[in-house]
């Protein structure tokens, strides 16, 4: 078993004085799953979406692009390896599919203060109106490359190779420090 | 200087994201040409005064290969596309 790099990482205290609506938190996903799917140079997200419906609707289609013909597909499920050789084996030849879940970390990051802590590490205009929620993109945050995703208007999830993350964890307290007050 | 380049793929984005490789050269000479011009196309470079193709690689982002053209006297970068429609394009 692998070891989880985020294991001993200090989480944000509960905050009880600001209550529910305390401005920002930082959470890791542990569950679930992230697979690198590459198409070829004509393949498109729809087809790859009606084979993943087609071959494992249990899965869900959540998929973030980060580059042209590429994809993460993410779920919460956990996959068998016997399951994931399956899927591996009946998805359309335009695609490849590679197991990253021990490779790529979430975490998600919430809270009314969210979008300014991102803001000062990425230069991605995360506005709503440029970023609507759904929206994946590939960018820096600080130094370290990560996927943000908005998951809801103060709500964004980040997937970063696992390497970079307790280092990214420990950024992103650092950038959400001043907001931790009530 | 202006810093933000717009990738097709990913939109705009700060010059930090990217790594440059310099000029898109000209098309390689045959093999059998003489000393002088392989010399020429392996080490020579113009500086020009203007427009500028070069070759950027989008490592912070989509990780694309792309072309753009950047005027060496304002910094402003334009005609971004990436480096597989090169080919599509012909001998260039």
């Amino acid at each position: 078993m692998h070891e989880y790099p985020l294991e001993n990482r200090f989480a944000f205290p509960s905050n009880d004085a600001a209550g529910a609506g305390a401005s920002i938190n930082l959470a890791p996903i542990r569950d679930g799953f992230v697979f690198h799917v590459l198409g070829d140079a004509n393949s498109n997200e729809v087809d790859l979406k009606q084979a993943l419906v087609k071959i494992a609707p249990e899965l869900g289609t959540d998929l973030r692009s980060p580059s042209p013909n590429q994809w993460f597909w993410v779920g919460g499920a956990d996959v068998s390896d016997s399951r994931l050789a399956e899927i591996q084996a009946e998805i359309p030849e335009q695609f490849v599919l590679a197991d990253q879940t021990h490779g790529r970390l979430r975490m998600v990051l919430f809270g009314a203060s969210s979008r300014s802590v991102l803001a000062k590490g990425t230069m991605v205009d995360l506005s709503p109106e440029m970023f609507a929620i759904g929206q994946s993109t590939m960018t820096q945050i600080g130094h370290i490359g990560a996927m943000i995703t908005r998951t809801a208007d103060d709500s964004f999830e980040l997937i970063v190779l696992r390497s970079f993350a307790s280092t990214l964890w420990d950024e992103l307290q650092h950038m959400a420090a001043e907001f931790r007050h009530p | 200087m202006s810093s933000l380049v717009k990738c097709p793929h990913c939109g705009l984005r700060p010059r930090e994201e990217f790594t440059i490789r310099g000029e898109v050269a000209a098309p390689r000479p045959s093999a059998g040409a003489d000393e002088a011009t392989w010399f020429d196309h392996v080490y020579l470079r113009d500086n020009p005064r203007g427009e500028h193709r070069e070759y950027w690689h989008h490592a912070g982002g989509c990780r694309r290969w792309l072309v753009l053209s950047r005027n060496t006297l304002t910094h402003e970068t334009s005609d971004v596309v990436d480096a597989s429609t090169l080919k599509t394009e012909g001998a260039r």
